[in-house]
């Protein structure tokens, strides 16, 4: 039994009065302990179906049918307070542009502590000195001092650190980052790679990775799926995918990162 | 055609017709004192009832849907053309105008609209020409600011340094391309002015400082409702229902282009 | 942060003096003397006296020199003599002051309470059945005139049903009242402005709040709180709400020159001493001296409310109290 087993995912989005299909039928695979890259161009539906796995979606958005089976659990059977015990606990995200995503009216700390005090009913005092020692873990520096800082304070790459702490906060089983470098700079890229490879060996948490650059997959995948126009058109090691591609999208898509020159 | 603006469009249709026929649809004159039936409730002789001179209600309101409606109207094209001038020399010239005539604008901003239109009415004596002027003159503020912004987005498109390569002269870019292609949001807020135009001249002549009896308006009928509180409800009730009603079609006119345009 | 509240502060110097200046220019429109209407009013005055005050007013002086005597003046906080009763125009100004404060804090503090409730209600489920009856509430109060609303309550809850009083600050009885049936006394007075004035606010308030809390539910850092696994509770009521209470306060230091306007009318209406009524008076009475204070008073007071609004945002905002590292 793979950790994570999504079968026959249909979402849609309701529009005024239009239907619109994001994900069509997808099938995808997770187990423990490995990097899946979910490569695409935009508009491809990876970010709904990452959203999907813990029904974070926009309002709008219904899941039709489908099957979302988390250590052997349907995800889609649950209700609302059933997720809410796997969010942030067993499943942890984090998101592209890390400084939209944090809260601009509340210290970087006291995000992390949040997540803290909420799944392991820790004082604020107790869950603050966790907090710290999070951000160190993540390669803060003088992490005391960032506390009280808030997002605005912080650099791209650090506000991408302390994401990746508050997610980290109780050891989930799954990270899904949904395009966690794409606007940072190479360099800090880099360094978020491999921050994200190093706490993986450390904590052993499978890493669901969302990206539209092969180059990124290259560095980090065990496996690599590729989505087109809301369908997984092809999955394997990557390996296989960088060096017997079929689907004509996955061909596309090797072409472009063969251009930039292999980064 | 969406709900708000058809409701709109058939609320102020209707208070239009009744302006401009006003003569036709009064059984009496206006003015003309009766002394047998004064305060009399609505029946069918008197639609609304009477006042307290015995001047029926109903043929009062139709003349003064005549005056509500114009001094709105008036005052809201002198508030748009003020604003319309002073927005787009503020957008389109920049550097000391602008900041000149904004300032302005926000020293402008600063006054209480009633303390500022009341005190230049102890100037210049109520009349309906001056209140009209000045609720003009004391509104364009929005307007101009409205104008500048759309001016100085409007500015940057290629359009318009098509138009400033070709040689185009000042005024003829900003008549025949800049304003309107501005237009849009500028006659949402004039149709929702018109409503805070005839709002406030109701409270002006309310307050004995607009219209001036003999002549009828909403307002100034309304003075009366205070001395017969509890006496003649009529003179409360439909006047200022009146009012009411004029200002909910405006505000719905005026939301309903909102969601036609945006 | 200092550094702005500084820069703020310095700024509104030539908008004082600007207002000023319009208020004076406002002033002289008329044609003719403001001794002149003074003199149509009460033909008893001679040509004499006229004169007299003119000399006395320098209002035979050119117009330039006029204004910079009455500024010299009015920053010294000499308003100059009440052309009604000759006292002193600072004097009647902050005799009447009070009770016009009382009143708008009051309503603004209502007017919060209520709002901000019914605004963040209304986001939380759009389109929902609660959301749609507080828009057509608040389309109905914007239209209504506040002193429509004033006549009509008066007339009912005052006149037939006797329930509440409607005039002045004081029942005839006032004097033989112990101090907690005086001070019940002139509260019972208030209620009724109060809740009118208070109206027209509550409707703008609360959909304001309702358009900043549908904004902030749709930020991105509501998936990261949701992601978390936070209670849906918490979720709009700490991360939403924080954010989109922040330009609300801004909303206290702009409301200033709508109440002091509404409390033109009002306080006429329901006769009660305030410096609203006041103004009233002095316009019907042509008294230039408190039209002229009163007027730049005014805008002074609104300038001073938008430079407490900004600098409220500045203090509420991390984002400009803490400037980057």
């Amino acid at each position: 039994m793979d950790l994570l087993e999504i079968r026959d995912l249909n979402v849609n989005f309701k529009l005024g009065n239009q239907e619109f299909t994001a994900v069509n039928g997808v099938d995808l695979d997770i187990k423990e302990h490995e990097t899946l890259v979910l490569a695409g161009q935009s508009g491809s539906g990876k970010t709904i179906t990452c959203l999907s796995v813990t029904r974070i979606l926009p309002a709008s958005a219904r899941i039709g049918s489908g099957s979302i089976k988390f250590k052997g659990e349907d995800l889609l059977k649950l209700n609302e307070d059933g997720l809410r015990r796997i969010r942030g606990k067993e499943i942890a995200y984090i998101f592209q542009e890390p400084v939209a995503y944090l809260n601009p009216v509340f210290s970087v700390g006291s995000q992390i502590a949040e997540a803290i005090m909420l799944h392991q009913n820790k004082p604020e005092k107790e869950a603050l000195r966790e907090a710290e020692k999070l951000m160190g873990l993540v390669r803060i520096k003088e992490p005391h001092q960032r506390l009280a800082a808030y997002p605005h304070n912080l650099s791209g790459g650090m506000n991408q650190r302390v994401m990746i702490a508050m997610a980290l906060a109780c050891r989930p089983k799954l990270l899904i980052a949904d395009e966690p470098t794409t606007s940072l700079d190479v360099t800090t890229e880099a360094e978020i790679l491999k921050l994200l490879s190093e706490l993986k060996k450390t904590l052993g948490f499978s890493l669901l990775f969302i990206t539209h650059s092969l180059s990124v997959a290259h560095r980090i995948a065990d496996r690599i799926a590729v989505m087109y126009q809301g369908k997984i058109v092809e999955q394997g090691s990557r390996d296989e995918i960088f060096g017997a591609p079929e689907h004509f999208h996955t061909k596309e898509l090797i072409a472009a990162y063969e251009k930039i020159g292999k980064i | 055609m969406n709900k708000l603006l058809l409701t709109g469009i058939i609320i102020i249709g209707i208070l239009t017709l009744a302006a401009v026929f006003a003569p036709f649809i009064s059984p009496y004159d206006p003015n003309q004192i009766n002394e047998g039936s004064m305060l009399m409730p609505p029946s069918r002789a008197h639609l609304f009832g009477t006042d307290s001179l015995g001047r029926d209600l109903f043929s009062r309101m139709a003349y003064g849907a005549r005056i509500s409606l114009t001094i709105g109207l008036l005052a809201v094209g002198i508030s748009t053309v003020v604003g319309i001038f002073f927005g787009s020399v503020a957008g389109y010239f920049g550097s000391w105008a602008d900041s000149l005539i904004m300032r302005f604008v926000d020293i402008m901003l600063c006054f209480p609209t009633f303390f500022l239109i009341l005190s230049v009415v102890a100037i210049l004596e109520p009349s309906i020409y001056n209140i009209m002027i000045i609720i003009g003159l004391t509104n364009w503020m929005g307007v101009a600011r409205l104008i500048r912004a759309e001016i100085l987005s409007l500015k940057e498109r290629e359009f318009i340094q098509a138009e400033v390569a070709l040689g185009a002269s000042h005024p003829r870019i900003i008549f025949y391309h800049l304003i309107p292609n501005a237009v849009g949001p500028v006659i949402v807020s004039a149709v929702l002015g018109i409503a805070g135009a005839i709002l406030l001249e109701s409270g002006l002549s309310f307050l004995g400082l607009g219209v001036q009896p003999p002549t009828a308006s909403w307002g100034n009928i309304l003075i009366e409702a205070k001395s017969t509180l509890g006496v003649a409800w009529w003179i409360t009730i439909f006047p200022g229902m009146a009012i009411f009603v004029t200002i909910l079609g405006f505000n719905f006119l005026g939301e309903g282009l909102k969601k036609k345009i945006g | 942060m200092i550094a702005y509240i500084l820069k703020r502060l310095l700024g509104i110097i030539p908008m004082l003096i600007g207002i000023t200046l319009i208020s004076f220019l406002v002033i002289h429109l008329a044609p003719g003397k403001p001794t002149t209407i003074q003199q149509a009013l009460n033909p008893k005055v001679s040509l004499e006296v006229r004169d007299r005050l003119e000399k006395l007013y320098g209002l035979d002086k050119p117009l330039p020199v006029q204004y910079f005597n009455w500024l010299n003046r009015f920053i010294r906080f000499d308003f100059g003599r009440s052309f009604a009763d000759d006292r002193p125009v600072t004097e009647k100004i902050l005799e009447r002051i009070p009770l016009t404060l009382v009143i708008n804090i009051i309503s603004l503090f209502l007017i919060f309470l209520l709002a901000i409730p019914i605004g963040v209600k209304s986001a939380v489920r759009p389109g929902g059945l609660f959301d749609k009856s507080s828009t057509a509430f608040v389309f109905i109060f914007f239209a209504l005139p506040g002193f429509w609303l004033a006549l009509i309550l008066m007339n009912w809850l005052g006149v037939q049903l006797r329930l509440l009083p409607v005039s002045g600050i004081k029942s005839l009885d006032f004097e033989y009242l112990g101090f907690w049936g005086k001070l019940m006394d002139q509260a019972w007075h208030l209620v009724l402005p109060i809740f009118v004035s208070c109206v027209g606010g509550l409707a703008g308030l609360s959909r304001y709040m309702r358009q900043n809390m549908m904004e902030a539910l749709e930020q991105p850092y509501i998936y990261t709180a949701r992601a978390k696994g936070l209670s849906e509770n918490k979720v709009v009521y700490k991360h939403a709400l924080r954010n989109a209470l922040l330009p609300v306060v801004t909303i206290l230091g702009l409301s200033i020159p709508g109440l002091l306007g509404g409390s033109v009318i009002f306080e006429s209406l329901f006769a009660l001493p305030g410096i609203g009524r006041l103004f009233y008076e002095a316009v019907m009475m042509r008294d230039y001296p408190l039209i002229m204070a009163e007027l730049v008073i005014g805008a002074a007071l609104t300038l001073l409310g938008s430079l407490m609004a900004d600098i409220g945002y500045a203090c509420v905002d991390p984002r400009i109290r803490y400037k980057k590292q």
